[in-house]
């Protein structure tokens, strides 16, 4: 395995001397530090590093889920410093999955309705909304559990459902976040199965942040953050 | 699955909270339309009074009574084109009279002429042979059907009340009443509760200083349009008289009769709103406890793309649909226990207050409607919380 190579010509994700500060207690802590990155389409990386090190402030940027101080952010051709909240929104919602460490499932929603969630942000049939759920359900390999609330599965069950609920959407990027933190080997293992099969056979950009070194062997780019700079 | 459904399932998501907030609303609801059927059913009773019908009372307080003539003088009233403003007249006294068989029973008990009597109280219905028997009879008295039925007497009873305002007759009797005949009423204008007797026996035995006094004159003008200036001109007539007279239409007599009852309404009517903001309270309260323990939820639905006004709407339709849930029971139980039960015992028991004390339509509408805009308001602050959720920190994750 290798760090930093690249598999495909075009940029799923380009970042440009992005700077990322917050202020606590009056004090200023720049946390990423003229960081750039470029991550090519079809690409499945690993962002390791200790904890403090910025990396899940990256990811959060990554997934416009916050905005950098400066910098210029692209992910799938959009400009994400340059958008308004509501515009980067919509944006996520048509081109980026997001696996969290804690599955984040809605209990009161079963298997399936819990996948069709974010096709309530596009117009379509509830027939239509259905059977690509099914579908996404099908690739993650739990059809046979659509209609299980998420008590009812095991952790890696859940968070094989929250894998088919962020890919629902046939999104450009996947975003994992610690996505295997929360698992035992077994379990960690047959997802790291299913990122690889998802980057593999559907050529997702699968960009994880992990403390694992043992999943982050499973990427095809390993990058380590260090003090907000990348090594 | 859509929203709304998302909506619902998240309020069956704590079955005990939801059963309590439910309880809450619904009785919430409850008081306020009691509260409110209450004071409109008071306002009710001002419509059934009539238009022509005049109370002439001493000035300074009805407690204080009128010279006997003064029913003559205002039956003889005539306008200026000499043409008569009255066209009935009759006296009355309020007698304050108990059974002692029934010492907790309160019931109203008047002396009337039972000559006049009737030409003004036209809606009070005897049978003929009833009413030659109340006027041949001088210590006779007619009783309404209700508190015949109540107190059990029937046309023949004797009975014997004591006055606190009269106390014993002159003679050292008691007053002794027959039982000649029992009314009903073709209006809720006259309750079916009061013990009528001969103003004449009443005269006979109370002490000489109170004879030929009258409580109150009661009159019907001639043309029900211009009773307000026949109400003008009885008091005009009487302006240089010892005892002064103030003449109101029987609607103005009634609320001033009942002013105590009608400030204790007044305040029933602001309470009814406290209740609606008690219910706010209680469900912004549900609300918010619910939205907090569900901020990660609504995190990572924003990290998936809903947007803030999504997640509000979602919020907003919650809250709506709890006070919905509630408003549901609480007009139910108020039909059961305010319309049904509470309403026949009122209407039985306290005809003068409450002659008609059912919940109306509109009243049932206010409460859903009240319940649904508390709802909606009661989720604003919730809603504008999530709106402005910063997804990152509530995701809880540290780099």
């Amino acid at each position: 395995m290798s760090t930093e190579q690249s598999k495909s010509v075009g940029s799923a994700i380009s970042i440009k001397g992005v700077v990322k500060e917050f202020t606590r207690g009056g004090q200023t802590l720049r946390v990423l530090n003229s960081l750039d990155l470029e991550v090519p389409e079809g690409s499945f990386e690993a962002l390791m590093g200790p904890s403090g090190s910025g990396k899940s402030t990256l990811l959060n940027l990554i997934a416009g889920l916050d905005k950098p101080t400066s910098g210029e952010i692209t992910v799938a051709g959009a400009r994400l410093d340059k958008m308004s909240d509501a515009e980067i929104t919509s944006w996520r919602a048509a081109n980026v999955g997001i696996v969290f460490q804690s599955y984040n499932l809605l209990p009161v929603l079963t298997a399936l309705e819990n996948v069709e969630l974010p096709l309530l942000l596009h117009k379509m049939t509830a027939a239509e909304r259905k059977k690509r759920a099914q579908i996404a359900l099908d690739i993650v390999g739990l059809s046979d559990r659509v209609g299980h609330y998420p008590r009812m599965l095991s952790g890696g069950q859940e968070q094989r459902v929250a894998i088919a609920r962020a890919i629902v959407n046939d999104p450009k990027v996947i975003i994992g976040d610690e996505p295997t933190g929360d698992l035992d080997r077994n379990s960690a293992d047959e997802i790291l199965k299913l990122f690889e099969q998802l980057n593999r056979e559907l050529g997702k950009t699968i960009i994880m942040v992990t403390h694992d070194p043992e999943a982050a062997e499973r990427a095809t780019v390993i990058r380590r953050l260090n003090k907000g700079v990348l090594a | 699955m859509n929203l709304p459904g998302l909506a619902v399932r998240n309020i069956y998501r704590n079955p005990v909270r939801l059963a309590l907030t439910v309880a809450g609303v619904a009785v919430a609801l409850l008081t306020f339309v009691t509260l409110r059927t209450a004071v409109m059913s008071w306002d009710e009773a001002k419509n059934y009074t009539l238009k022509d019908r005049l109370v002439t009372r001493h000035k300074i307080t009805f407690v204080m009574d009128l010279p006997k003539n003064y029913a003559d003088d205002v039956r003889d009233l005539k306008g200026a084109d000499g043409k008569p403003l009255i066209r009935a007249s009759t006296y009355l006294n309020w007698f304050g009279g108990k059974d002692p068989a029934h010492e907790n029973d309160f019931f109203a008990t008047i002396a009337a002429d039972h000559n006049t009597f009737l030409t003004v109280y036209d809606e009070i219905k005897i049978p003929d042979d009833q009413l030659k028997a109340f006027n041949e009879t001088r210590n006779g008295a007619v009783v309404g059907d209700l508190l015949a039925a109540k107190f059990n007497w029937k046309v023949g009873d004797n009975i014997t009340l004591e006055s606190p305002i009269f106390g014993a007759r002159e003679n050292g009797e008691p007053w002794a009443f027959k039982i000649v005949g029992l009314y009903t009423t073709t209006s809720k204008a006259v309750d079916r509760q009061t013990f009528y007797f001969r103003w004449d026996y009443m005269n006979d035995g109370v002490r000489a200083e109170a004879k030929d006094r009258v409580g109150w004159i009661a009159s019907r003008s001639v043309d029900a349009a211009h009773a307000a200036e026949v109400t003008a001109a009885i008091d005009k007539r009487f302006d240089d008289a010892d005892t002064q007279t103030l003449t109101q239409d029987e609607a103005s007599f009634f609320q001033g009769f009942m002013g105590m009852v009608s400030s204790v309404l007044a305040i029933m009517s602001y309470l009814s709103y406290i209740i609606l903001a008690i219910l706010g309270l209680i469900l912004a309260n549900a609300i918010s406890m619910s939205v907090r323990e569900r901020t990660n939820e609504y995190a990572s639905m924003k990290a998936i793309g809903f947007h803030a006004k999504t997640l509000a709407s979602l919020i907003l339709t919650e809250s709506t649909l709890i006070a919905l849930a509630g408003a549901i029971p609480g007009v139910i139980l108020s039909y059961l226990i305010v319309d049904v039960a509470l309403g026949d015992f009122l209407e039985y028991n306290l005809a003068n207050f409450f002659p008609v004390f059912r919940v109306k339509i509109w009243t049932y509408a206010e409460a859903v409607a009240a319940a649904t805009v508390i709802g909606l308001f009661a989720g604003i602050v919730p809603a504008l919380t999530v709106a402005r959720l910063n997804v990152v920190e509530n995701l809880r994750r540290v780099a």
